[in-house]
């Protein structure tokens, strides 16, 4: 693959320079328009968007032009976006007397911080300086997902006035944080592992494809439309026909696009398949430009919903009538799509750049040491999580285990770690299978934390 | 040689396997993550279920008991494997860990010294100078020290925290503990549910099983409600509740979610609130004839004293009424337009006045005259109040059990073995060395730190013993790195 010429380099810093200022500006006009504290909440996780996404496009600066210079400066707005994620976080607790930690918005907010805050203690205490590639875009997709979901200040129900409300939450997202952080690691260390670079182009591809079959299996409609949930914008909810039972409204046509983009995931996947059978490595090559190919199919995609759903009103197929849908009520399905669009950029930046990552990065070996640290970190804290939720639950419901899907999820993610460190202490798993162990176990991390929450039913509702 | 194994053995032998252990995790992994994607039974209700299946797949589902996976005797089965398989593992390397730990390696030979990761010689004068210095030098920086005798090579050994080698006994007791404790629950456990009015005593549950089930005990509800925050969403729910044995108020207490009442091991939960669609009481306005008016709550044939003659009661209650031919009629259940007849009674005379109350055409009751005139203010609706109730008798053993596994845990991954090391011995060209080396089970990175200070210490103490015998030497001490990572 020929690699774009590394040049000086200080067209980058300037144009993200600018653009954070531009867009500074932009929100400060806007918040003196609205009247009220400059200083508020929602201003201040704005800033924060601004500096973690300022940061990812250096770290993604980097990984284009491979100036080390950038790298600095990335750190600095992930501390910028730190402080002002902090005085988000302080802001809310003095508003609602409490630590937010009562529902999924509040819970996103103390984990971006912790997985920020966690960013910079990798990169000053283990050396590890672009870890911040894996774990902002992470934050961006985070605080983006908080854009969109219900942020009212709201009092407590009675079942979370509790002090153990407290401990809980706090044990959980310090373990969500450090969780992903391992994962991070993990992936530095595959490529430090002199892992094959098709090899990753397998797994982004797998991935993206994932992301985009799921929405496509379970949203694609007749004649090509894509079902999205209808949002009610006067209670600031989605549509609801019965308990637990949400109005979908079909947009036409849009469905195309998702199945475009999806096979724009898969081509490359299957050209990589095809490689690997063959023993060509030109294969590898037109996957490559596929992925890039992919990608401009994504920001279409990811353009055309914004766009559609933002703020129209189409037809329900289960009522007569035409329902309004927004943004708000599509959370997930928009956070992933981001997601697929940052798994991939990620990968060009390895494809490009992947001799000056290794210059960065500390040693395959302490990588993995590092890895293992702090899922050691992470597996004690998972414990406590978990203990104090059974504790917390006996004193709530009755009972201290009642397999409820959130519970029974905590559980698989507390026995996969266990798995990862049998395998590693008694069997010696070092390296690339640990690494993959680590990454899958932030995995279902994710899918504990977010996915439980929307996809399956329980007593665990608030988040 | 498996063939001379007998059936016992080999069980023992395939369940104390590592391996076995692990497939056996992965089993519970997939199948509790099976139990989250498909609906359970005791979870949801039946009519969700028929819709979400067919009734060909669901038949199959009950047929494995996949709707209720978490009840379900392989699930069990499948956890009771699993603790074996953690027991026998920990006793078939529970030997070897014990004998390491009850018995130190404290003198080293030549083949271990070689093998060491970590060790440095430096060259003394005699023995006893080079161990002593050593001994003072290990002693200032806090280790306790060690003799051991031997005439032929006198050496030191010390070490810290050894305990944390058996730290992963403990954690694996930890889970064992929790295990037991809710198997002991399984058995001896059981939940249920109590509804319960303002002034209800009740002494029997209903179990989540299905059945009742007596208590020795009663509990009496003196009152419950609900408070909101000013947007009308809850704020709490509270139960004011006591403990009748005997027919005597042993204990009394208000709980609310969170804060259950506990009395003989069984545990009260406020669960749910609701109301019970009943009239719980009636305040009204009660104005004597030229006497200052005073407000009451009257209840359902509950007689209030007015004074030392005459008393109130609630005799009748229309939730939505109609007359007819100068009779009142009930209409429907809501209350939406309510009726209610007061009988006055004078205990003297034993006379009897009948009274109605219409709130929606003026609020003084009116009908037989008495010395009382009563005005409507408030009709108060009856609310119940769903008391979970709980016995786990194993909970104790669960939360001693979570204790003791945050304790192992502590100590396994934070807390490291080390140990050191320190003999006087001849080097490869036979000249006499001070030898020291050590060794961590963790963390070794930080441990070459901790033992390159201990070094330098050494070092220190030896050129101050005998600082005319050694100037200021040039040869470095031989640093071996290697295996550290």
């Amino acid at each position: 693959m020929e690699q774009p010429a590394a040049t000086g380099g200080n067209a980058l810093l300037v144009l993200v320079g600018l653009s954070v200022l531009f867009l500074l500006i932009v929100a400060l006009l806007g918040a003196a328009k609205a009247g009220g504290s400059l200083l508020s909440e929602s201003n201040l996780l704005y800033v924060a968007l601004i500096f973690y996404a300022g940061a990812g496009a250096l770290y993604m600066g980097f990984g284009v032009t491979g100036v080390a210079r950038y790298v600095k400066f990335a750190s600095t707005a992930t501390a910028i976006g730190l402080v002002a994620n902090t005085l988000a976080v302080a802001h809310r607790w003095y508003l609602s007397g409490r630590p937010p930690f009562a529902s999924i918005y509040e819970m996103l907010l103390s984990f971006v911080w912790a997985v920020a805050a966690l960013t910079l203690v990798a990169e000053k205490k283990f050396g590890v300086k672009i870890i911040g590639s894996i774990t902002m875009p992470l934050a961006v997709v985070c605080v983006i997902l908080m854009q969109l979901l219900p942020s009212e200040v709201r009092p407590l129900v009675p079942a979370l006035q509790s002090t153990w409300l407290h401990v809980h939450v706090t044990l959980a997202m310090l373990s969500y944080a450090t969780c992903a952080l391992s994962c991070a690691l993990a992936m530095m260390f595959l490529i430090q592992d002199e892992l094959k670079t098709e090899t990753f182009l397998a797994w982004t591809s797998a991935m993206v494809s994932a992301i985009y079959v799921g929405i496509v299996a379970t949203r694609f409609e007749k004649w090509g439309g894509l079902s999205v949930t209808g949002w009610d914008a006067k209670n600031k909810a989605d549509i609801f026909l019965g308990p637990g039972m949400r109005l979908f409204v079909t947009v036409p046509d849009l469905g195309w696009l998702f199945v475009l983009a999806a096979a724009g995931a898969i081509v490359p996947l299957v050209l990589y398949f095809v490689g690997r059978s063959k023993n060509d490595e030109s294969f590898f090559g037109i996957a490559n430009k596929a992925v890039f190919i992919g990608i401009l199919v994504q920001i279409v995609v990811v353009a055309a919903f914004v766009l559609r759903v933002r703020d129209a009103s189409y037809p329900s197929p289960d009522q007569d009538g035409l329902f309004p849908t927004s943004l708000a009520a599509s959370p997930f399905l928009l956070g992933g799509m981001v997601t697929g669009i940052f798994a991939s950029l990620l990968y060009l930046m390895l494809l490009w750049r992947r001799a000056d990552l290794e210059n960065m990065l500390p040693s395959a070996d302490t990588l993995d040491q590092v890895t293992y640290k702090t899922i050691c970190i992470a597996f004690p804290l998972l414990t406590g999580m978990i203990a104090a939720g059974a504790y917390w639950a006996n004193r709530t419901w009755g009972s201290y285990w009642s397999w409820d899907p959130k519970e029974t999820w905590a559980a698989i993610t507390w026995l996969v770690y266990a798995g990862y460190l049998h395998m590693r202490i008694t069997r010696g798993w070092r390296g690339r299978r640990a690494a993959y162990f680590a990454i899958l176990g932030f995995g279902v991390v994710i899918f504990t934390f977010l996915g439980v929450t929307y996809l399956l039913p329980g007593l665990h509702a608030y988040a | 040689m498996s063939s001379v194994l007998s059936v016992p053995k080999r069980i023992y032998k395939t369940l104390a396997n590592l391996r076995t252990g692990i497939v056996l995790l992965i089993l519970v992994v997939v199948f509790s993550a099976l139990g989250t994607f498909i609906l359970q039974r005791p979870a949801t209700d039946p009519d969700k279920l028929a819709q979400a299946y067919s009734p060909t797949t669901l038949r199959w589902l009950d047929r494995l008991m996949l709707t209720d996976v978490f009840h379900a005797w392989w699930f069990m089965t499948l956890l009771t494997l699993l603790s074996l398989a953690i027991v026998l593992v920990s006793i078939d390397r529970f030997p070897n860990a014990w004998r390491f730990y009850a018995r130190p390696y404290r003198k080293t030979d030549s083949h271990f010294r070689g093998a060491l990761p970590n060790k440095v010689e430096l060259p003394i004068r005699n023995a006893d100078e080079g161990l002593n210095a050593a001994e003072r030098a290990l002693k200032k920086l806090g280790w306790s020290v060690e003799r051991v005798a031997d005439k032929n090579e006198p050496s030191l050994y010390c070490e810290r925290h050894r305990f944390s080698v058996m730290a992963v006994y403990v954690i694996h007791a930890s889970l064992l503990l929790i295990f037991c404790g809710g198997i002991i629950d399984g058995i001896f456990g059981y939940s249920g549910f109590m509804a319960l009015q303002r002034g209800q005593q009740v002494n029997q549950i209903e179990l989540r099983t299905g059945g009742k089930k007596q208590l020795p005990f009663s509990i009496k509800c003196y009152g419950a409600g609900q408070e909101n925050y000013a947007d009308g969403s809850p704020k709490k729910w509270w139960s004011s509740l006591a403990v009748v044995e005997a027919g005597k108020e042993i204990k009394t207490k208000e709980i609310v979610v969170n804060d259950p009442l506990v009395h003989e091991g069984l545990r009260f939960y406020q669960a749910s609130f609701g109301p019970t669609g009943k009239l719980d009481g009636l305040k009204v306005l009660a104005t004597p004839d030229g006497g200052t008016a005073r407000e009451i709550t009257v209840r359902m044939n509950e007689p209030f004293d007015l004074d030392a003659n005459t008393n109130v009661t609630l005799a009748e209650y229309i939730p939505d009424f109609f007359i007819r031919d100068n009779q009142v009629f009930k209409r429907s259940d809501d209350p939406v337009n309510p009726a209610f007849r007061l009988q006055v009674k004078n205990k003297t005379t034993g006379e009897d006045a009948k009274l109605w109350l219409f709130p929606a055409y003026g609020e003084t009751a009116q009908g037989q005259k008495t010395n009382y005139s009563f005005a409507y203010r408030d009709m108060q609706m009856g609310y119940f109040t769903g008391l979970e109730v709980s016995h786990e008798p194993g909970q104790w053993l669960v939360w001693a059990g979570c204790l003791l596994m945050g304790a192992g845990l502590f100590v396994a991954f934070y807390m490291v073995h080390m140990r050191l090391w320190i003999a006087a011995v001849p080097d490869a060209k036979g000249k006499l060395v001070l030898w020291i080396g050590g060794q961590a089970n963790k963390n070794r990175d930080r441990f070459e730190q901790k033992f390159n200070d201990v070094v330098t210490t050494i070092q220190t103490e030896l050129e101050s013993a005998s600082p005319t015998a050694r100037p200021a030497r040039k040869e470095e001490p031989e640093l071996t790195l290697a295996g550290v990572k």
